[in-house]
């Protein structure tokens, strides 16, 4: 198991293209390490990664998966990687903050906001947002090691960017979240 | 992953329903502070607290800006003065609350509590000289609180103390009249007074405690009123939520209130290098609209407070409340459940103001709340001795109940019932509640000596 992959697959959704996918890792004799997938608009988009012997190439997990019988193909995008990816961390880092901005639907809060982030050197973790009554939230985890600037700097600009744009805007502690929705302590 | 549904129930909790961390409490030792004569002593004393309590404060806000909750009082808890004083006269208690509020002013606390005795079963010329100096030592500080305990369920009640009481409340409230008696205000008498309460006025360091302890406060009345307003309004039809439903919610809300106190608490705690104590979940109103117990009683179906059903509906509240927090937290200690400080909470003092919550009411639902007859501001010209009966009946509560009970009532000089009295901030403003039968219970209060300990305490 030396060869490592990286696969993304869309389709639309329905039973079994989980079963289907990793059926077809598995007959190639290829590892599962880890699978993520979410289903929006009734589509479904996974991304998985898994081990291989290192004969097995790109192509014939391609093959593999194009001989599935589907009524709508799936989308597949390999990468190969020279090491297997990092383990995710046990817990996210000290610095990691929940950032949720909510206020009525508009083009581009998901843009400014991501770039508010982005020239702050702010790494996007996760990030969810619904649209509700046409109320647009967000609710992004945010990691601020490699931030700019200071927190309270921060905080004072995201004040001024929601008064600028009209949204309402708040950023607390990751572990705020965490001892109130979970049931033990950090 | 992102649950974007309860982060959003946890960001309006802090941000609309003014969830806050109402104290945190350094508790601290004193007992190593008696020194040779009063001026060593006071030396002591100032030092150590500005030794262990130099950073506190901007540690505190160090982590209400990480966590962006407030944290809105810092306060230090020292070992009841009594104790250390120990030989010392009148005039130098006074000194020793001089000193403490000043190493209060020092570290920027906003009070600090323990000017203190426990005198439950017997008095010793000390604690005489002591009780003598609460109303010069109140009068002459700004931060200093003052408590004193005065009963127990194992002890029964010192009734010659309950007689001092009277007189101690009625003169401090005279030395502070150019401020309504705010005096009396940072003055509470205890029954089964806990060592670790880290609420005003009645917090001490007990002697039981380790050198320095940080003990916190949570509370959030606004936090439980808005859930289960919520709650209501999701249920619109008759007959499809009933009171164990609503207990649940407050029960579950508690929980996350609690949890908000202990990381903030253990983050201090950590920082300082002090070990981390207790939480105490109190639901502990203030004058500020929304934040307020009396709401609680309203929203949970009577349409006055002081209502029949009122103290039903607080028994269930304080209960809900302590489920909640016992499970949020590694350690729950102080009083734990629901505060009905009748100044400090707007929507109490209005019901005493348009006649709907009368003293005797007041009472029974003290019999299942957490603490006791707390800031009721009453006629100046009460009695002493009515002033210690009223105490005497809710130390029995205690004593009888094996509970915390406390008495702080605010004789106001020159003011009758109906009258209006405000001192401003978290304590708040009220009308005065009228007491009937004044004067009727000298007899009682002059026998003096000791009420027995009740037979349930006899259990070794």
């Amino acid at each position: 198991m030396n060869k490592h992959m990286i696969i993304s697959v869309m389709s639309k959704d329905r039973p079994g293209i989980i079963a289907n996918i990793t059926g077809a890792i598995y007959h190639l004799g290829g590892d599962l390490a880890d699978l993520n997938q979410t289903v929006l608009c009734g589509y479904l988009t996974m991304i998985l990664s898994a081990s291989f012997d290192s004969e097995v190439t790109k192509e014939d997990l391609v093959a593999a998966i194009s001989h599935i019988k589907t009524d709508c193909k799936f989308e597949v995008s390999i990468k190969e990687l020279a090491v297997a990816g990092d383990d995710p961390a046990e817990r996210p880092p000290e610095e990691t903050y929940i950032l949720t901005v909510q206020g009525p639907n508009k083009a581009g809060i998901v843009y400014g906001i991501s770039q508010f982030c982005f020239e702050h050197n702010i790494n996007i973790l996760d990030l969810a947002t619904t649209l509700k009554n046409n109320q647009y939230t967000m609710a992004l985890q945010l990691d601020l090691r490699k931030c700019s600037i200071e927190l309270e700097s921060l905080q004072k600009e995201l004040v001024i960017y929601a008064r600028q744009s009209d949204l309402t805007i708040m950023i607390q502690h990751n572990d705020i979240f965490r001892v109130t929705h979970e049931i033990s302590m950090p | 992953m992102l649950r974007s549904d309860q982060i959003l129930a946890t960001v309006e909790m802090i941000q609309k329903e003014n969830l806050d961390v109402r104290t945190v409490t350094l508790g601290l030792n004193l007992l190593d502070c008696r020194g040779g004569n009063i001026d060593q002593t006071c030396d002591k004393i100032r030092n150590k607290i500005l030794t262990y309590a130099g950073n506190f404060v901007a540690t505190c806000e160090a982590m209400s800006s990480k966590y962006g909750i407030p944290v809105v009082n810092k306060r230090i808890a020292v070992t009841p003065i009594a104790f250390v004083g120990a030989g010392f006269n009148q005039d130098d208690f006074v000194r020793l609350a001089i000193t403490l509020d000043e190493a209060a002013t020092a570290v920027g606390v906003d009070i600090l509590g323990g000017f203190s005795a426990q005198v439950e079963k017997g008095m010793t010329a000390t604690d005489r000289e002591f009780i003598a100096s609460i109303p010069a030592a109140l009068a002459a500080t700004s931060k200093v609180c003052a408590s004193i305990n005065i009963a127990t369920t194992q002890k029964g009640i010192n009734m010659d103390a309950v007689a001092m009481m009277g007189k101690t409340i009625k003169d401090l409230a005279e030395m502070t009249a150019d401020q309504g008696g705010f005096g009396a205000a940072k003055f509470v008498v205890f029954c089964n007074q806990p060592g670790d309460n880290p609420f005003m006025a009645g917090a001490i360091h007990g002697l039981e405690e380790a050198e320095a302890v940080l003990n916190v406060g949570v509370s959030g009345p606004g936090v439980i009123a808005r859930s289960l307003e919520r709650l209501i309004h999701n249920h619109p039809a008759p007959g499809t939520l009933q009171l164990d439903e609503l207990a649940e919610e407050i029960k579950q809300t508690t929980f996350r209130v609690t949890r908000c106190g202990e990381l903030i608490g253990r983050a201090v705690s950590l920082s300082l290098g002090i070990e981390f104590g207790v939480v105490d979940l109190s639901l502990a109103p203030t004058p500020t609209v929304g934040d307020s117990v009396g709401e609680i009683f309203k929203i949970l179906g009577v349409d006055a407070i002081g209502a029949p059903g009122s103290t039903a509906i607080l028994a269930m509240l304080n209960d809900a409340v302590k489920k909640g927090g016992i499970f949020a937290s590694k350690t729950v200690g102080g009083l734990s459940g629901a505060f009905i400080p009748v100044m400090e909470d707007a929507m109490l003092a209005e019901a005493v103001g348009n006649g709907s919550l009368c003293l005797e009411k007041l009472e029974a639902m003290t019999c299942v709340c957490s603490v006791g007859l707390d800031m009721v501001a009453i006629p100046g010209s009460v009695d002493a001795d009515t002033i210690s009966a009223i105490i005497a009946d809710e130390m029995a509560i205690g004593v009888v109940n094996c509970k915390t009970t406390a008495v702080r009532l605010i004789p106001v000089p020159g003011k009758e019932a109906g009258d209006y009295v405000s001192f401003g901030g978290l304590f708040g403003a009220s009308p005065i509640m009228p007491i009937r039968n004044v004067g009727m219970s000298s007899r009682f209060i002059a026998w003096g000596g000791r009420m027995p300990a009740p037979v349930h305490s006899f259990k070794n």
